[in-house]
């Protein structure tokens, strides 16, 4: 990359001296291009589960600072936008039979899986960088380490890719080509939708920008899912004071039956 | 439409359905003047509902359901407290035991399987017995023979037992170590199952302990809810799968269902009553039995470690 801003540079530098005349040319080489920054916002950086969340869509939009793009489909930048939940354990089972019943087999523990991860890039990510970069940056379903030593048998291919194909069918997984589009020379967008199964934490939400394949930088926001409201109460409730949760559970059980008692009595 | 975020199962479910479920629990349960606990739990975990989670929720659910019956058979003077208390402490260490094998079997994965092949087998147990039971008693109203009448009370081995107690309002002098057992295999019934085990203790009450019909009914119920009430506070406490959202609405639901049971209930006859309750226990054995059986469209499933299905 240096060496390209320098080529670049002594291209104007060389034109400068063949036309002595445009001074202003040399003041502006001296001097550097400046380097392209994303800068980035969520349209909801809280995200609050309450009693009717059934899933919400968010919009993630940034702009590329110093873009050098001519004009918004040039395709000089591509962006990927990685949004991730904390990584937590997880432990996958298949079922066995077992004298004609269907039983859970033993488990199999992956040490850190994101309880939500979604990639979204302008064209398919695997066409705007190597395998390689993607491996590092854990881009893409295939290149997540889930903290389990990849032993390489069949069987451990197996489980893993079961393991993707249920993280997919709750949509905790998502992969989705071409979803970020620019709308000017720097400005893109993206939108992302999380389910109802949503998992609770402080997501992060990273967003590469790529030009002729190289990543030139990445710019990094979180955002909070939190349960709130009656819901959220109850959850830290239980959680927070098991016991005291139990009693209640009770006393609003008897209060209750005691209650219908009391409506229908006949008297 | 009405959807409804559980907080502790983290799932989102219909309300309407969950309190017709309720509804209909509590319907059935009035109808029959049975808890209703071996119907909702299976009908929750056939619903999605994670199995542990069902059979805590199950357990507060009956909480609601019989207290109301404890309550009245209380002011009839149909309890005998003795014996109450003796149930009750049996049912305690069941309750303890039985806690603690859901937990265990739900860290190991295999909850929902156990949960699912016991009900299977005592659902199957119970309802044919019932079935039998209910057919014969119909056969015999037809040809308009009585009922055969209860032999009266033998020394059997249970008068050899020690530990023996008096039960003033039961009229009996025996032993409180089958109370206890009854007591401990009802409160592991429940811990584990979340059913209030009353249509195993009351036949258990009726025909080993001998004691009079008339105090079974409230005596067992007395029972059913102090035990289901401490198992539900011990799920809530060691394994935090109690939805009091979910319990709330089938609450709701369920109350209001079993005004209109009971109601529904004095309109048939005894026998007819039974046999039809017997026929909906096979039943819910059946369906739950297909699911273990029939080979399940997704052989892979994923929990958070220290959870299972």
């Amino acid at each position: 990359m240096k060496t390209a801003i320098n080529c670049a540079a002594l291209i104007v530098v060389l034109a400068g001296s063949l036309a002595p005349a445009a001074a202003q040319d040399q003041v502006q080489v001296t001097e550097p291009v400046p380097r392209e920054e994303v800068q980035s916002e969520i349209s909801t950086r809280e995200i609050a589960i309450q009693s009717n969340f059934t899933g919400i869509e968010i919009l993630i939009y940034g702009s590329v600072d110093f873009s050098q793009a001519g004009t918004p489909d040039t395709g000089k930048y591509d962006v990927i936008v990685v949004i991730r939940s904390p990584a937590e354990p997880l432990v996958m089972r298949r079922k066995e039979r077992v004298a004609g019943i269907w039983v859970n087999g033993p488990g199999r523990v992956y040490p850190s899986v994101p309880g939500f991860y979604a990639v979204s890039s302008t064209r398919p990510f695997r066409a705007i960088a190597s395998d390689e970069t993607l491996k590092k940056l854990g881009i893409g379903f295939t290149n997540l380490d889930f903290g389990r030593p990849a032993a390489g048998s069949p069987d451990e291919e197996t489980f893993r890719t079961a393991l993707i194909r249920l993280k997919v069918k709750q949509q905790l997984f998502q992969e989705h080509d071409d979803a970020v589009s620019f709308v000017g020379r720097s400005l893109f967008k993206t939108t992302v939708a999380l389910p109802v199964k949503v998992p609770i934490g402080r997501y992060t939400s990273d967003i590469y920008l790529f030009r002729d394949g190289k990543i030139i930088t990445v710019n990094q926001s979180t955002l909070e899912v939190t349960k709130v409201g009656f819901e959220g109460l109850v959850y830290r409730f239980a959680f927070a004071y098991p016991f005291l949760y139990g009693v209640f559970a009770v006393v609003i059980a008897v209060l209750a039956g005691l209650t219908g008692w009391y409506v229908f009595r006949r008297e | 439409m009405f959807q409804v975020y559980l907080p502790i199962a983290e799932i989102s479910v219909n309300l309407v359905v969950m309190l017709g479920l309720g509804a209909a629990v509590g319907f059935l349960s009035g109808m029959f003047g049975v808890g209703g606990g071996f119907l909702l739990t299976p009908f929750l975990i056939v619903s999605g509902i994670p199995a542990s989670i069902a059979v805590a929720t199950g357990a507060n659910q009956i909480v609601a359901t019989s207290a109301s019956g404890a309550l009245a058979q209380w002011r009839r003077g149909t309890v005998d407290l003795r014996m109450g208390a003796v149930l009750i402490a049996g049912g305690v260490a069941g309750a303890l035991g039985g806690v603690l094998l859901l937990k265990f079997l739900r860290e190991a994965g295999q909850a929902g399987l156990i949960v699912s092949l016991t009900y299977v087998g005592l659902l199957g147990v119970v309802g044919a017995l019932m079935l039998n039971e209910s057919v014969r008693a119909i056969r015999r109203a037809r040809k308009g023979k009585p009922a055969p009448a209860r032999r009266s009370g033998q020394h059997s081995w249970i008068h050899r037992l020690p530990l023996k107690l008096r039960f003033t309002r039961s009229h009996l002098y025996i032993s409180a170590v089958p109370a206890l057992l009854i007591g401990a295999i009802t409160g592991l019934l429940t811990a584990f199952l979340g059913v209030g085990g009353g249509f195993l203790m009351v036949p258990a009450m009726i025909y080993l302990l001998r004691m009079p019909t008339n105090v079974v009914i409230g005596t067992s119920l007395f029972q059913i809810v102090f035990v289901t009430a401490l198992v539900t506070v011990l799920h809530a406490t060691l394994s935090q799968t109690l939805d009091v959202v979910l319990a709330f609405i089938l609450a709701a639901g369920g109350v209001i269902g079993g005004q209109y049971g009971v109601r529904a209930g004095q309109k048939l006859k005894g026998e007819q009553l039974r046999a039809l309750l017997a026929l909906m226990v096979l039943a819910v054995a059946i369906r739950l039995a297909f699911g273990l059986v029939l080979p399940p469209s997704e052989l892979f499933s994923i929990a958070p470690v220290g959870e299972g299905a």
